[in-house]
């Protein structure tokens, strides 16, 4: 938890303080899209517990930041560029909370799939996983170091996560019709699947408003993307 | 009265006092009334400077940039939210694109907060040090030892955090290596053993009725499988032997070309069949101290090494004994002088990202032209790291596809007041016209 030992009282440590608290939100929110990783590769229950169990700080923290910002945007009446990084945190704790929500479901989730069986390989999701994880790193690198160009990096290498979601879809339907004892296993992954691909998307939300906070100018609204849209609509049903 | 109050001004630097003290009223009452003044202004004025410092942030009093850069390690400075102040080069170029990872990380975040809340020991009257240990993923997977502590500034917005990062993944991966090694050794045992069992019950079940030419072919395989499973335990209680006298320096000096000798004469009979020929190139008065029948073991799995990975179907394995003088400055070893040993062949070689992992325990390298042939126990190399680990020796492998493989294995020169003692008698005589030897 933030340490408020001190009183905080001018605008200058009132920013920081705010920087601090995104960041704190950003390590738990990545801690808990690793510990739901590894609770998939290796059937770790404890990790995938306590993927779940950091949710309500998560939340907690992001009311703080919400209203910090508020106090900020109401007593303080910023400019420019303090401005628009205040209103882009407002968005980006909202980005974040979504985040932590798909990583305890996927930690959830993971611990449904134990019965797979053994021609079903993780090492596409796996793989996934890794891009994605680092893909939130590097949106929140850009967070805390307000740079623009690490966010345009994320921005363009959502396309790979898009393809590796489309390229898992395909494999997993084919367990499926191979047997339908794989039925179930594979529903599991292929949401987990589906979770990644939005925290990615997420990630990726991020770095567009690190980009608007830094630049004061927007990505363009149509961004790369991989993968074939019509699998799209089989798959876009939310779980939540 | 006046000199009083002027050296008071000197003395205190301030230029309020000095101006006070050339007004100074001439009688004592006046000094009474100028004093209680000056203090209500120097009340005032302190009240004025505390507003002013919490109104401008500290920034503009901020304590000059310790000289972390000099510093032997990954040293970072924090302010007291957590934010990157300074990071010395060590950390730039050990962790650079990770920092921001690491100091978010919930476990450093704790560390952090505990280490601001942490008052200073009375002992030496430093604030304690707060460290955590935890494992990132992205971008590599690595496993940080992070230490926290806070230096205390004029006040509390002003303290520092100095944190060092330290790499803790190799020690990480030991523990795995510890936990492979059970899990490997009990699979290493279970395939013969599994295949012993089989043949048992194939034996009972068929009783009598089977033939004596099958049943015959069931207990040679069983012989077979028991043979490997106790050259296995053999093996690994070797090595744990190795292991145990491991830091106990070998005391015996040793004359290379006599230990050279009982190594010939144990692998000649290998190198009578076809397809295999063997060369030795070894200098005479190579003295060094060793544990004999340890150094003959070293050899003999290297040979055994070379013949069983080495042989091309249709070619002539040569292997290549050699013993001589280390080449001075030669920075593969880390003193001048000492031995150097090799077993070298022109065999198939291999790929190599191997050779880094070729001492641990139960690794083979397996292609595809080598399923079917005889297994090794997968220990040799590990037992010839622990033996040269022993003789503060050092190894070096060097090879490349179908170039064949060579290992040296570098031993330290005699120490000050070794006795060389010459044993009488002809030592191994050996021509080194046989082949025109490279240097490896």
């Amino acid at each position: 938890m933030v340490d408020r030992s001190h009183i905080v009282k001018s605008y200058e440590q009132e920013l920081g303080q705010l920087r601090s608290m995104v960041s704190q939100m950003g390590g738990i929110v990545e801690n808990q899209v690793a510990l739901a990783l590894s609770a998939i590769a290796d059937q770790n229950e404890e990790a995938a517990s306590s993927a779940t169990q950091q949710d309500p700080e998560v939340d907690a923290l992001e009311r703080d930041v919400e209203a910090l910002a508020i106090r900020l945007l109401a007593l303080r009446s910023p400019m420019a560029s303090d401005l628009r990084e205040i209103v882009a945190t407002l968005k980006i704790t909202g980005d974040l909370e979504r985040i932590g929500d798909y990583a305890s479901s996927i930690a959830r989730r993971s611990l449904r799939i134990r019965s797979t069986s053994e021609q079903i390989t993780l090492t596409g999701l796996r793989s996934m996983g890794r891009l994605v994880q680092d893909n939130l790193r590097r949106s929140i690198d850009a967070i805390t170091q307000q740079d623009s160009s690490r966010a345009m990096e994320v921005w363009h290498s959502d396309r790979a996560v898009d393809e590796y979601y489309t390229a898992l879809f395909r494999e997993l339907v084919t367990y499926m019709m191979e047997d339908p004892r794989n039925i179930r296993p594979c529903t599991e992954l292929l949401f987990i699947a589906k979770n990644l691909e939005r925290i990615g998307d997420h990630a990726t939300n991020i770095a567009e408003r690190v980009f608007y906070a830094v630049t004061g100018e927007n990505l363009p609204a149509v961004r790369p993307r991989g993968g074939i849209a019509s699998t799209e609509n089989l798959t876009d049903s939310t779980d939540r | 009265m006046k000199p009083h109050g002027l050296s008071l001004a000197l003395s205190s630097g301030d230029p309020l006092w000095l101006g006070i003290a050339l007004f100074a009223p001439a009688t004592a009452v006046g000094w009474g009334v100028a004093f209680s003044a000056l203090r209500r202004l120097r009340y005032a004025r302190k009240r004025l400077s505390e507003q002013q410092d919490s109104a401008v942030v500290d920034h503009s009093v901020e304590p000059p940039e310790l000289p972390i850069d000099g510093f032997p390690g990954a040293v970072l400075l924090l302010d007291t939210l957590g934010a990157l102040l300074q990071a010395n080069q060590e950390a730039v170029s050990q962790f650079g694109d990770s920092i921001g990872a690491i100091l978010r990380h919930p476990a450093a975040r704790g560390a952090l907060s505990a280490a601001l809340r942490a008052e200073a020991l009375v002992q030496d009257g430093a604030p304690p040090v707060c460290s955590t240990t935890f494992t990132l993923d992205v971008p590599i997977k690595r496993t940080m030892f992070v230490a926290l502590r806070r230096i205390p500034g004029a006040k509390r917005l002003n303290d520092r955090i100095l944190v060092l990062l330290t790499d803790r993944s190799e020690a990480h991966a030991l523990d795995r290596m510890r936990i492979d090694f059970v899990a490997h050794a009990s699979h290493e045992l279970r395939t013969p053993l599994a295949s012993l069992s089989g043949f048992i019950d194939a034996l009972r079940n068929g009783g009598a009725s089977t033939d004596e030419a099958v049943r015959q072919q069931f207990l040679d395989v069983m012989a077979q499988q028991s043979a490997r499973m106790k050259r296995l335990i053999d093996r690994l209680l070797y090595l744990s032997r190795v292991q145990a006298h491991e830091h106990q320096k070998p005391q015996n000096v040793v004359e290379v070309s006599d230990l050279m000798a009982l190594v010939l004469d144990e692998v000649a009979p290998r190198f009578e069949g076809e397809g295999y020929a063997l060369k030795f190139d070894i200098e005479d008065d190579l003295f060094i101290h060793a544990d004999e029948d340890e150094l003959v073991q070293v050899m003999l799995n290297l040979i055994e090494n070379a013949l069983r990975y080495g042989k091309h179907d249709d070619k002539i394995l040569t292997v290549t004994l050699m013993a001589r003088r280390a080449v001075e400055q030669d920075d593969r070893w880390p003193t001048e002088g000492g031995v150097v040993l090799s077993v070298k062949d022109d065999g198939r070689g291999m790929e190599a990202h191997h050779l880094p992992r070729l001492a641990e325990r139960f690794y083979r390298v397996v292609d595809a032209g080598q399923a079917g042939r005889t297994q090794g126990s997968g220990l040799g190399l590990s037992i010839v790291r622990h033996i040269i680990d022993r003789h503060q020796g050092r190894m070096h492998m060097a090879s490349a596809p179908n170039q064949g493989t060579s290992c040296l294995v570098w031993l330290p020169p005699l120490v000050g007041d070794a006795v060389v003692e010459r044993v009488p008698g002809p030592s191994l005589s050996v021509s080194s016209d046989e082949a025109a030897l490279t240097e490896v």
